[in-house]
């Protein structure tokens, strides 16, 4: 287990402007031969630079990697294998105040499918992508359970329940956004994400 | 942060509590206990796989994973800001994951606390405070067991030039290579410091100050290496031979380092 000194070790890369995951990679003899970092940013190149010399304080035969945080704002993975056909990409999600309804646009594989709610923007955004995943022929066999705001966060993260018809567990997902409306979708794309991934008419 | 009311099995809420009440008598609660909270909370349900997303005002949003393992970019961006504990879902009760992510939140703030107070924000290296309580502790060890230790100071020659010349971006700069190369040059278990603009100081445990020489000389090397063409000066004095007291020890290293600058006390 990790001693006092790379407790501190693992806090001052932490410290680094931007990093958010600091993972290590132990080899046979219970050494860290491997660390890695995941940086939010555009420029990760003076944390990769500081990353290192720090490492070779502690672990100078490590190897450091650092990688930069993926925005999936517009984008929700559901193909296990990864390929560019398996995803489900939120095109556009927003509430008309107007006529008072949640619409949320879809694409898959260049299929477009538009779902529509009358709630608001937290239940809207949940039910507005189910529709539209309805609209692209899925068949989705949960209900909405619950989507909430955690407010006491900074910002719109959203977590959405989903319950399934048959009896199994409840699917959660939960994103953050920068409106509620699209942490809604999104949210709901992940907590859909395995079951996606399992259906033939995916891929 | 909301307070929420946890409901915990007695055994798990002694565990829970007893574990932190230990860290906290040795003041060690920080990261070490966030993956051993995660470790139990695997354990206790058969998870494979804990995320423990935590927040921090001087941080980013952390996340910890189970044994310390990396997290994918994609997920560290799907969490991110969304503090909680994350695991197989409807496994761990709403209200348990909620007692794990407030344990875990404490343990980072308090590591956080501890660190900062006792570290120079600019090297990362001890600060003023850290050094002088290491040094007590140091020199009544000596006083009691005659463990030798050896006391460096270090002055930078002509850093206020650097500054005025070439801004404190530079000078700045010039600082970190510092620290970074001292820590590089000491060995486990040496004291490595800032307790001033320019000024350093350097515990070298188990060393007799003809010992410091090597020190000094890796010193060098590393300075060289972190391609600063910056000059200093060291004064050296060592415990118990030359004192058991801290600042009369600190005294002694000083002069030697005017001595050698040619700067006479008054």
């Amino acid at each position: 287990m990790i001693s006092p000194t790379e407790e501190d070790f693992e806090l001052e890369l932490r410290s680094l402007h931007g990093v958010v995951n600091v993972g290590f990679r132990y080899g046979d003899k219970g050494d860290v031969d491997a660390v890695s970092l995941v940086v939010h940013g555009d420029d990760v190149g003076p944390v990769r630079v500081l990353a290192k010399q720090i490492a070779a304080l502690y672990y100078p035969d490590a190897t450091v990697s650092v990688e930069e945080m993926k925005p999936v704002a517009m984008a929700s993975h559901a193909g296990g294998g990864g390929s560019e056909g398996a995803r489900v990409v939120l095109v556009r999600a927003e509430f008309n105040s107007h006529e008072g309804f949640c619409e949320v646009h879809l694409n898959v594989n260049g299929r477009v499918g538009v779902g529509r709610s009358e709630n608001g923007p937290l239940i809207g955004g949940a039910e507005a992508t189910l529709d539209a995943l309805r609209q692209l022929d899925f068949d989705i066999p949960f209900y909405l359970v619950g989507s909430v705001n955690v407010a006491t966060v900074r910002g719109w993260p959203v977590i959405v329940t989903l319950r399934p018809r048959a009896n199994d567990a409840d699917r959660h997902g939960i994103a953050q956004a920068e409106t509620e409306l699209v942490s809604s979708a999104k949210a709901t794309l992940n907590a859909l994400n395995r079951y996606l991934s399992q259906l033939e008419n995916f891929s | 942060m909301t307070s929420t009311a946890v409901s915990l099995d007695e055994n798990y809420e002694s565990w829970l509590f007893q574990a932190m009440i230990d860290e906290l008598a040795n003041n060690e609660l920080g990261i070490k206990f966030i993956y051993t909270v995660l470790e139990h909370l695997a354990k206790r349900h058969d998870l494979t796989d804990v995320v423990a997303v935590l927040e921090h005002e001087s941080l980013t949003t952390q996340t910890f994973r189970l044994g310390g393992a990396a997290v994918s970019p994609e997920w560290a961006a799907r969490m991110a800001g969304a503090s909680g504990v994350y695991c197989e879902p409807d496994v761990v009760s709403p209200s348990e994951l909620d007692a794990v992510r407030t344990a875990c939140q404490l343990a980072l703030s308090l590591h956080v606390a501890r660190y900062t107070a006792l570290t120079d924000a600019l090297t990362s290296i001890a600060n003023r405070r850290a050094f002088d309580n290491f040094l007590a502790e140091s020199t009544v060890r000596s006083a009691r067991y005659g463990w030798a230790f050896t006391l460096v100071v270090i002055d930078l020659k002509d850093f206020k030039v650097v500054n005025d010349r070439s801004g404190h971006e530079v000078g700045d700069r010039l600082l970190r290579h510092f620290g970074f190369a001292l820590r590089l040059s000491v060995r486990q278990g040496d004291l490595v410091a800032r307790i001033g603009g320019d000024e350093f100081a350097v515990i070298l445990n188990n060393a007799e100050g003809h010992e410091a020489m090597g020190f000094v000389e890796r010193l060098r090397e590393n300075v060289i290496k972190a391609g600063e063409s910056i000059e200093f000066t060291t004064g050296t004095a060592t415990s118990p031979r030359d004192s058991t007291d801290p600042a009369e020890l600190t005294r002694i290293a000083d002069a030697r380092l005017y001595a050698k600058r040619g700067i006479i006390q008054r």
